[in-house]
């Protein structure tokens, strides 16, 4: 297992993708920072934004990072299904022939890999709204312990949206249709889905990951799982999307 | 036992029968050319031999393993099956590097794998801009990788300039000198001619024939036409002698299994005159395309 898990993070390092989704997760999370911050305390006759000057405010912006975990659920995929669009998997697997082995070794290394998300991610919204509130001379009214729940929370969620996302990209080895139905997914099918059944809305796996966050505004008036059910729930969803991916990648051929 | 060996290997895809009982064994220290159209079942051969698609039925193995069973496969049996396989923005010494790490190589092999193939220069630039031969050479570089004493390698001249065919020819009669298994694929019967030991010939995914390179150059043998006036006389005088007759007009006859030196001999010994006599040499490929596509080759009455 040892040389599957460094061949696999020799692969990430050797190549663009993964850091180019990396940054672009920490850029997503600061547009988007930038963005609450220029709405905040902006009120109109159906939404009102809470101020910066108020812990709902400042929630808002530290639990900003739901972009980041799109993106390392996409890094996942593209971890898996890279192998497949540029014929990789081959040389992967007459070095390693073992394809379980292989897949358990993306599924770890996509998971550490996607923990580097979450963290980038908080450390965006953490030093931006610190930085919002000393440029306006209000002070933290968040708990310091809140913030770092948060962000641990969103880093776990990178973490296991990744290694589910090498999951997929492995079911899926079209990558385009894999980034595509993920983002779909997230994007669009839960919240639709969770309009359509409010009650369900936590327990689907992108909402779930995203409560981890500290996210608390779905929309639907429905309260999001407690951290560990929901941290429980996205790993079981990884969990079991491995196993499928397993049990249909081993025996299929490498054409 | 044999390095590579085959029996009554099938692969079936859907209604499609890819591979159809086929049965071969490569030795140490020879090289199999792998013949066949385009479609022939060549490349899902070679792919059952490695592990990726598996048999529908029959056995491939490897020093007497199954491709799943090796320990440190890399250290067994090297392979090149696409051009394609490389991650175009990792460079090609990254990629051995990767490959090292898999199979668990000494990083040493890297540099050595790079001269080998003459790469080093360009180890530090990214797959994506190189050429198509550049990508072979990458590829045999990695099938060299575990310094395998079996290698597979599917088409490794598609791609290859004049020059590279000839490094190439070199460098795989160079391995199977050091007691390497070479099996080798290729469409072209004349690009491997002087690389192989002997021929496996496919068509529609079933063996049509084995044979060393020496009996596919007895089989190329040459067509004896004749023109004469008595060709049913001289036709029975020449099946007698075990030639093969076929009729080519009222007086003409094409005659395989005898030189054109027994024909006249033949006739002068009966009084039968002759109008014509030439010798028509076929090639290897003649005899590659004939065994291949029966249709578009000679009849034999």
């Amino acid at each position: 297992m040892g040389r599957a898990l460094r061949a696999e993070l020799l692969k990430i390092r050797t190549i663009r993708m993964p850091f180019g989704l990396l940054a672009s997760a920490a850029l997503v999370t600061l547009l988007v920072v930038l963005l609450e911050y220029s709405r905040s305390g902006a009120g109109g006759r159906r939404i009102v934004v809470p101020p910066l000057s108020g812990a709902s405010g400042q929630t808002l912006i530290v639990t900003s990072t739901e972009f980041a975990l799109l993106l390392a659920l996409v890094m996942g995929v593209t971890i898996s299904s890279g192998e497949f669009r540029h014929g990789t998997a081959t040389s992967t697997l007459l070095a390693i022939p073992d394809r379980a082995r292989v897949l358990a070794a993306k599924a770890i290394v996509a998971a550490a890999f996607g923990l580097t998300f979450g963290l980038l991610a908080s450390l965006v919204t953490d030093g931006a709204v610190l930085l919002f509130l000393a440029a306006k001379g209000f002070t933290l009214q968040l708990p310091v312990a809140t913030m770092i729940q948060d962000g641990a929370g969103a880093t776990l969620a990178c973490g296991l949206l990744a290694a589910a996302g090498a999951a997929v990209g492995s079911l899926i080895r079209s990558q385009l249709a894999a980034i595509v139905g993920v983002l779909l997914w997230g994007l669009v099918a839960e919240p639709s889905l969770g309009a359509l059944f409010p009650t369900g809305a936590p327990y689907f796996p992108y909402t779930a990951a995203r409560s981890l966050t500290g996210a608390t505004a779905f929309g639907h008036g429905v309260a999001s799982l407690p951290f560990l059910a929901a941290a429980a729930l996205v790993a079981g969803v990884a969990a079991g999307l491995g196993l499928v991916a397993w049990k249909t990648t081993v025996p299929r051929d490498i054409a | 036992m044999s390095a590579i060996e085959v029996s009554g290997l099938t692969k079936r895809f859907g209604p499609v029968l890819a591979v159809d009982g086929l049965s071969f064994a490569v030795e140490g220290g020879t090289v199999l050319g792998f013949l066949g159209p385009n479609g022939a079942g060549k490349t899902t051969t070679m792919r059952m031999l490695l592990g990726l698609v598996e048999p529908s039925a029959g056995t491939a193995t490897i020093d007497g393993q199954s491709y799943h069973q090796l320990t440190d496969p890399l250290r067994h049996v090297g392979a090149v099956l696409e051009a394609s396989g490389f991650y175009p923005s990792r460079t090609a010494r990254d990629h051995l590097r990767v490959q090292a790490v898999a199979g668990g190589l000494e990083r040493s092999r890297v540099e050595a794998v790079l001269d080998r193939v003459g790469l080093t220069d360009a180890a530090d630039r990214r797959v994506g801009g190189f050429s198509l031969g550049m990508r072979q050479r990458l590829g045999l570089a990695a099938a060299l990788l575990g310094d395998p004493g079996i290698l597979i390698l599917d088409e490794p001249a598609n791609g290859l300039d004049p020059e590279g065919v000839r490094w190439l020819r070199e460098l795989l009669v160079g391995l199977a000198a050091e007691g390497r298994a070479v099996l080798i694929s290729s469409h072209i019967l004349a690009e491997i001619a002087q690389t192989v030991n002997s021929v496996c010939i496919l068509d529609h995914g079933r063996l049509v024939t084995q044979a060393t390179l020496d009996q596919l150059t007895q089989d190329a043998r040459s067509v004896v036409r004749v023109r004469t006036p008595r060709s049913q006389e001289l036709r029975d005088a020449l099946t007698a002698q075990g030639a093969v007759c076929r009729a080519a007009g009222d007086d003409r006859l094409e005659v395989t299994g005898v030189r054109a030196e027994d024909v006249g001999l033949a006739a002068a010994g009966l009084g039968i005159p002759l109008f014509e006599l030439t010798s028509d040499a076929s090639s290897l490929e003649d005899v590659f395309i004939g065994l291949t596509n029966p249709a578009g080759g000679r009849e034999e009455a």
